[in-house]
């Protein structure tokens, strides 16, 4: 196992540069997950990682190794592509000893090796078949068995589990992250549905246009995002523009159109600087008569989901904002409502 | 994915090596030598005489024979083209929409022509079509006859539709297969009959395939050499017929050498017309 | 619905005829046991085989044929895959001209290409004595169609493999030999095939770099179309016919045909 440093790292193609100044370390045995939306560099950044892209600038470092220049074949990475990537032409036993085969184990020490990583994938009596003749969760088992084999000091994931669907989904990232927990090994993994990286991670990189906006716990990314643009992508937010009024250690108080409101603060603003409050659908509190700071809303639509229920409310200002609450519908479309927000339960984005 | 990104040290480019060298050396440059030898003095009694004059080329362009010998090229090779187009569009339709189990068989017949070589299709002809041939003896019992079927262009014509039918039909089956059908059907439930579905719809979108195949066609056609050789008996002169008498029998080397040049050109200049012409239909499509 | 009108039909069996009965009529001749194909046919025969397989001149065309196909295919197989990899597997602004270069023996007209060699060995290499020039010629004439299916090949490789299996530690040279070859070997085989057909049955490359005296199988036919006809040579094309079509059906039941891509 080993630490991976990533610094200041920077690839342009030809016309495009993919990735910026990207700097990140990640402990030995830690789980971290690059998240962003679609073409933001993700696979760019794994793909230095793993030696498959020469970076334009920056280093690259396992443990106190500097990685940057060695060919894939040098690192001692384990690594899941997207479709696999599984060798049509090889049996399934003999894809997982490929790995082996490469560093010279073979005979019965790599037989036993290839039974033991099948078992803990829980691939049982596959190992002649050909990769066409498995089921996408089987091949996506075969793919981390393969990858896991040669005991890799740093393991890269690019969004294995796209190709599965919902159930199958979901099973893989508890048996992906729990089998990563058994074994310890150094993950990076990426991905652009964020409900993955929050159950999965240690930590998450958030990636906008080649570069990092937010490092972080799940959940320090989702309370405390570091700008608009990650609060935008991660979860559904409501933003209420305001001014700075007052600023106390750790909260600052913002006049908005539709009245004060307190939020948590992770740096200290001017007083009179614009700003923003963020609130999630769930910190919100609805109820028929107004208290101390809550303000007046109406509801104009309500779905029910199950375990939730969504309103949408218009507030003074006219925007619209969303509330979810658990239990049952308590109110229906018209209803004249008092919406309170508990101050540890916004956060204050400046502009 | 194909693109393999691991830069510098990346050299398959040293693959491409053998590969380049051998076409650079054994096709690229013996055509430069060829263009430089057309402006050489022929010779009688050797490759050339030395230094360098515009007569080869004053002497095919100014001679009417020659042009004749041109004319006649180019226009065969054209009417091959359309002849091949007519026959070849439904097969090529046909294949690429056929749902049939003996598809394949049916491509596979379309190719295999195309593996025989061309001397033995020429055979072919010459039996079927000799004056004592199967069609002749065939006509024959009904009274008519016996046509001159070979030994003219009509022989010639035959044989190099025959001949290069297939390279018009694999490129217009290939456009043809990948025109989404629901185009069409779009285009019925928008009132179209089958016909003007046809015409309005699938016709221009496999333009592109008819573009190649046609100047594939055309060519293949006005190079010919076996074909003229064989089934006009030396009574149908093409400009390769000509340039190899010219080569082999008198050995005028740079004489022609500005012949087959001549030919090269003016192929080129037409399928260069021809693209010109055909590029308003061609329009977003490629 | 219907799917074709009848017409459509009737004119695409009418073609199918066209295609094939010129050489179901060679065949027809070789078998027949007169000296031209009379109707009706004056019986069966195999002396015209016989006559083929007696004959001197036909057996060493028949051997050349064989051995400069088998050379200049190897040949051809020797470049043209590595030639399909360096066009596939870079990038940069040499690409698309490499590509023109490698096909151009099929874009530029045969008679042209092959005057041109000859010129080129006389002039460079003072005559055409020995089998080089035209295994060079034929090399060089059916590169385009290993390159062709190769690069095909290549192109249906299943995403990233050669990836996957650097990041398991294996240099390239061995990505090349464990993962590549094995699956594009199909093609390989596939377009060598062709290109040997392709350089089997040509003629105006052998008739203008042939040595004196000697003579390639279709070159032996060609010159018996011309001067003598016999039915011999009917016995030579059928041969040569069943043996095409043999690789053909080959080729089909090992890859399917669509492995051919020109
Ligand atoms: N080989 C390449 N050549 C040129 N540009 C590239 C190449 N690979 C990626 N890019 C560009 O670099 C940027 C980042 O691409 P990257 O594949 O890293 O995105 P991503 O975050 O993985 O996106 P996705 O979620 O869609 O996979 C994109 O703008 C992309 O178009
Ligand atoms: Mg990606």
């Amino acid at each position: 196992m080993s630490r991976v440093i990533i610094r200041r790292l920077t690839k342009a193609y030809d016309s495009v540069t993919a990735v910026t100044g990207v700097d990140l370390e990640v402990a030995e045995g830690e789980f971290v997950s690059i998240l962003g939306p679609s073409g933001c560099g993700k696979t760019t950044t794994l793909r230095c990682v793993a030696g498959l892209e020469i970076p334009t600038g920056g280093r690259i470092l396992f443990g106190d190794t500097e990685v940057t220049a060695l060919p894939p074949e040098r690192r001692s990475i384990g690594m899941v592509f997207q479709n696999y990537a599984l060798f049509p032409h090889l049996t399934v036993r003999r894809n997982i000893a490929f790995g082996l085969e490469m560093r010279g184990v073979r005979g019965a020490k790599a037989a036993r090796r290839v039974a033991d990583v099948m078992e803990m994938v829980q691939l049982p009596g596959m190992a002649h078949r050909y990769p066409r003749q498995l089921s996408g969760g089987q091949q996506q088992r075969v793919a981390l068995a393969r990858a896991l084999v040669v005991e890799p000091s740093v393991l890269l994931l690019d969004e294995p589990l796209a190709n599965l669907d919902a159930k199958l989904r979901d099973e893989m990232r508890f048996f992906i992250r729990s089998l990563q927990k058994r074994v310890g090994i150094t993950t990076l993994y990426v991905t652009h549905d964020q409900a993955e990286a929050m159950t999965m991670s240690d930590r998450i990189v958030v990636m906008f246009d080649g570069t990092i906006h937010q490092i972080g716990t799940p959940e320090e990314i989702y309370h405390r995002p570091a700008d608009r643009q990650v609060a935008e992508f991660i979860g559904s937010s409501n933003l209420i523009a305001g001014r700075v009024a007052e600023v106390r250690e750790g909260y600052v108080t913002l006049e908005t159109a539709v009245g004060m409101i307190v939020c948590r603060a992770g740096h200290r603003p001017a007083a009179g600087e614009q700003a923003m409050a963020l609130i999630r659908p769930e910190a919100a509190e609805l109820s028929r008569e107004a208290n101390a700071g809550s303000f007046a809303g109406r509801i104009v639509a309500c779905h029910f989901l199950g375990n939730l229920i969504d309103y949408d409310i218009v507030l003074g200002d006219d925007t619209t904002h969303r509330v979810q609450t658990l239990g049952e519908t308590l109110y229906a479309v018209g209803d004249e409502i008092a919406v309170s927000v508990p101050e540890e339960k916004a956060w204050l984005l400046s502009k | 994915m194909a693109a393999q990104q691991v830069g510098p040290r990346n050299a398959t480019w040293l693959l491409g090596l053998p590969g380049a060298a051998a076409v650079i050396i054994f096709v690229i440059v013996p055509y430069i030598n060829i263009a430089v030898m057309s402006f050489r003095v022929s010779s009688p009694s050797r490759a050339y005489d030395p230094g360098f004059t515009l007569d080869n080329y004053a002497r095919t362009l100014g001679d009417p024979l020659y042009l004749g010998v041109l004319w006649d090229t180019v226009s065969l090779a054209v009417i091959v083209a359309v002849v091949s187009l007519v026959l070849g569009f439904p097969v090529a339709f046909f294949l690429a929409r056929t749902r049939s189990r003996w598809q394949s068989l049916l491509y596979a017949l379309v190719l295999s022509p195309l593996l025989v070589g061309v001397v033995i299709r020429s055979f072919g002809w010459i039996v079927l079509l000799a004056n004592n041939g199967v069609i002749n003896q065939l006509l024959g019992m009904v009274g008519i006859g016996p046509l001159g079927l070979m030994y003219n262009r009509l022989g010639v014509t035959i044989g190099l539709v025959h001949v290069f039918l297939p390279f018009m039909i694999l490129p217009i089956m290939n456009a043809v297969q990948s025109i989404d059908p629901r185009f069409e059907e779009a285009a019925r439930t928008l009132g179209a009959s089958e016909r003007r579905a046809f015409f309005r719809v699938v016709l221009p979108l496999s333009m592109p395939g008819i573009q190649s195949g046609a100047i594939l066609v055309f060519v293949l056609a006005a190079s010919a050499y076996v074909v003229p050789e064989l089934l006009g008996g030396g009574r149908v002169m093409t400009t390769p017929t000509f340039v190899m008498q010219q080569l082999l029998g008198t050995f005028l080397w740079p004489f022609g050498a500005a012949l087959a040049l001549v030919l090269s050109a003016t192929t080129l200049i037409l399928i260069w017309l021809f693209t010109l012409l055909t590029k308003p239909v061609m329009r977003g499509l490629t | 619905m219907r799917r074709f009108p009848l017409w459509l039909l009737v004119f695409v069996a009418l073609v199918y005829v066209f295609l094939l009965t010129p050489i179901v009529v060679v065949v027809a001749t070789s078998v027949n046991a007169g000296y031209y194909l009379a109707f009706p046919p004056s019986g069966f025969s195999l002396r015209w085989y016989a006559a083929f397989f007696n004959s001197p001149s036909f057996m060493t065309a028949l051997v050349l044929s064989l051995e400069v196909a088998g050379v200049a295919a190897f040949f051809a197989a020797l470049i043209g895959t590595p030639a399909a990899m360096a066009y596939v597997r870079s990038r940069g602004p040499f690409r698309e001209p490499f590509r023109l270069l490698l096909l151009s023996p099929l874009v530029l007209p045969e008679i042209l290409t092959a005057i041109a060699l000859l010129f080129f060995f006389n002039l460079f290499f003072s005559g055409l004595r020995s089998l080089v020039p035209l295994v060079i010629g034929h090399t060089v004439l059916i590169v385009p169609f290993v390159f062709l299916t190769v690069t095909s090949a290549l192109y249906n490789m299943p995403a990233q493999v050669d990836e996957a299996a650097r990041t398991l530690g294996a240099t390239p040279g061995r990505v090349f030999f464990r993962v590549t070859l094995p699956l594009i070997k199909s093609g390989i085989i596939a377009g060598t095939m062709l290109a040997f057909i392709i350089s089997f049955d040509n003629v105006t490359m052998s008739l203008l770099l042939k040595a004196i005296g000697t003579s390639t199988l279709p070159i032996q036919l060609f010159d018996y179309l011309r001067l003598d006809f016999d039915p011999t040579a009917a016995a030579a094309a059928s041969i040569s016919v069943v043996f095409t079509l043999g690789i053909v059906v080959i080729i089909d039941r090992m890859f399917g045909l669509r492995a051919l891509r020109f």
